[in-house]
């Protein structure tokens, strides 16, 4: 089954009046679900923006070209109101960014009950939640610390924890490992495997790293706001 | 619990923010405390004049002399219930220009107003003036006892004479706190003599009241009967309920409108600054409100939490405004009730209004701030450095 399609996806991003960034240029995508895929690209390519958009934080810009479409789990997001946006974002989609994204003057604990609330749990169903997801992460011991007290490959944990509370249909990584050393970032990525493997998670990740994307099922490349098209048919034209 | 969170990270300007509202409140408890007590004094006054028409020689402060015998031809006139003849005076001898109300000495005859007084005095201590009471006794106003540190059955000295004290009354709030009631005829003869010799030699003391307090017949129309008494007794004003009403409307409306006025300016300043605060407070927290968004947080909830935390400036402002007018209100009152005058009532509707006043205002003024920052571009906000 297809999670999510997207055609003509665009994305221009007006610098000043006269100065416009093409940053998505018309992308097609397909993920399945329990499909783990890495995006891989130079910097500036447009992930983080076609991150952004299969994520629903941004709608893709609807002019100059053909008509866009987006549809998750076989309904047409392509244009929804913010409120909408933001309910499927907090019951369907997981984040993980590259610097972390904790609330600073929250605890782990309580970063990711605010996650779980924002999915519609009640306070309490919420906190045990929280603790439930922070223990399989390896970060129950942990909770009560704020992120400044907590290491780099902690804090992603937590937010890997804050990202997989609601149990997402569609968990979005956006270069999750960037800014952690490599024996941390092999523990995030342990985990990020065996949620595929083991729970077969639909994961949408964003790596540098060709041995990372190598484990993965599928690696899109992006160059300059395009999808690089598939060797295969690169060599049949 | 995060929200108290929030204002403690940002220590300094949330107190300058607090400190500001509490400066505005605690102005707003004082000068409303002021009001109250004026209100309610106004209020007792034209409780006073409702049911009757108090006459006088015309003169300022009604103390120049009248005769017993006016009072007789008042009672005469149709629509009069009753008379009441006193004799109004200062305990000191000389005016002393001093702050609040003066000290009185009233002589009037108990029972005079034939039941028809519907505001009548409560006893602390002791007993009432009767009718068959003559010398020097006296019933003394609350702050007067205090005063004086006397009950009944103890002695107090007015114009260098010693006065038996047989009974003391509750407090009012108001002027019979600082009236000392004497027989008729005691005061008569004080009155004697403190006119001016020349004034006193033509006059007897039984004939002198300065003040006619008339009780006109229920439903009677008091400004004919006012009418009537002018037209009988030559030299004489009345003052009605209404005529009260007039003369110290002026009074009132001064106090409401400086009120209003502080109330205005505690909202602007205060409205400003935590508009400030929080406007700063948003920009700080841009990307954690971006991370909020990002994660599902909805518009409602970032609206809502920063709402919470501008009423919350707003709830601790109000409140230590109020601790702070009321410590104000309390020390003037003591300093006051030595000088005899009681000038605030701070009432519970005061101090709830003063604190809803302020936590309200608090909130209005976060909403246009939690407003834009609800709006921001999670994306964007997220890259905010
Ligand atoms: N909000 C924005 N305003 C202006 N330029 C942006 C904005 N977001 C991204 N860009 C630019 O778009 C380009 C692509 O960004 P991004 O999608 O983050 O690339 P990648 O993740 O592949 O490095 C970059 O040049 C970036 O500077
Ligand atoms: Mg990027």
């Amino acid at each position: 089954m297809m999670l999510l399609e997207g055609r003509n996806l665009r994305k221009t991003y007006r610098l000043s009046r006269r100065i416009s960034l093409e940053v998505l240029r018309g992308v097609d995508v397909d993920i399945k679900a329990g499909e783990m895929v890495a995006i891989m690209g130079p910097s500036g390519s447009g992930k983080s923006t076609l991150m952004h958009i299969l994520g629903l934080l941004h709608a893709p810009d609807a002019n100059d070209g053909p008509a866009p479409e987006l549809k998750f789990e076989g309904a047409n997001v392509t244009r929804l109101s913010d409120g909408k946006r933001t309910k499927l974002r907090a019951h369907k989609m997981g984040f993980v960014f590259q610097s972390f994204n904790l609330v600073p003057t929250l605890s782990a604990l309580e970063n990711v009950t605010l996650a779980a609330e924002y999915g519609g749990m009640k306070s309490s169903a919420a906190r045990r939640a929280a603790l439930e997801t922070l223990s399989w992460v390896g970060l129950d011991h942990r909770a009560k610390h704020r992120p400044m007290e907590l290491s780099g490959g902690e804090q992603q944990r937590a937010a890997l924890a804050r990202a997989l509370v609601n149990a997402p249909t569609l968990l979005l990584a956006d270069e999750p490992t960037g800014n952690l050393d490599s024996s941390r970032s092999a523990e995030v990525l342990a985990l990020l495997r065996r949620l595929n493997s083991e729970r077969g998670q639909t994961t949408l990740l964003v790596t540098h790293d060709p041995a990372v994307a190598a484990s993965t099922d599928r690696v899109i490349r992006m160059t300059d706001g395009l999808v690089d098209a598939e060797p295969q048919l690169a060599l049949a034209a | 619990m995060s929200t108290l969170r929030n204002l403690a990270r940002r220590k300094l300007r949330t107190t300058l923010t607090v400190l500001g509202i509490t400066i505005g409140i605690a102005a707003l408890v004082v000068f409303s405390s002021m009001a109250n007590q004026i209100n309610s004094l106004v209020g007792l006054g034209a409780e006073f004049y409702d049911d009757k028409i108090v006459v006088t020689d015309g003169e300022p402060f009604g103390t120049s002399p009248m005769r017993l015998a006016d009072a007789d031809a008042i009672a005469a006139l149709d629509g009069v219930a009753a008379v009441d003849p006193r004799v109004e005076l200062l305990w000191e001898s000389d005016l002393a220009i001093g702050f609040g109300i003066p000290d009185t000495v009233t002589g009037s005859t108990p029972g005079a107003d034939a039941g028809h007084d519907t505001v009548p005095l409560k006893l602390a201590t002791g007993r009432m003036l009767t009718a068959e009471d003559e010398g020097n006794l006296v019933v003394l106003g609350s702050t007067l006892a205090v005063k004086h540190g006397v009950v009944a059955g103890g002695s107090v000295e007015i114009r260098g004479e010693a006065f038996e004290v047989v009974g003391t009354l509750q407090s009012t709030l108001t002027a019979p706190d600082t009236t000392a009631l004497v027989p008729l005829r005691t005061a008569q003869l004080i009155y004697l003599g403190d006119l001016p010799p020349l004034v006193a030699e033509s006059l007897v003391a039984e004939e002198l009241v300065n003040q006619i307090i008339v009780y006109p017949v229920e439903g009677s129309d008091f400004d004919a009967v006012a009418g009537a008494i002018e037209a009988t007794i030559a030299n004489s004003a009345t003052m009605t309920g209404a005529e009260f009403d007039e003369t110290v409307g002026g009074t009132t409306a001064i106090f409401n409108a400086i009120i209003i006025g502080i109330a205005v300016i505690s909202l602007v300043v205060g409205g400003l600054s935590v508009i400030n605060t929080m406007a700063m407070s948003v920009a700080e927290r841009t990307r954690e409100i971006g991370i909020k968004r990002a994660i599902g947080g909805s518009r409602r909830r970032i609206i809502r939490e920063l709402v919470g935390e501008a009423g919350l400036i707003g709830i601790i402002g109000g409140l230590i405004g109020l601790t702070l007018g009321w410590v104000v209100v309390l020390l003037a009152n003591d300093l006051g009730r030595s000088s005899g005058t009681v000038l605030f009532d701070l009432t519970p509707g005061t101090a709830v209004f003063a604190v809803a006043f302020s936590t309200i205002l608090g909130m209005v003024a976060g909403l246009i701030p939690a407003w834009s920052a609800a709006r921001l571009d999670p994306v964007a906000a997220l890259r905010y450095e």
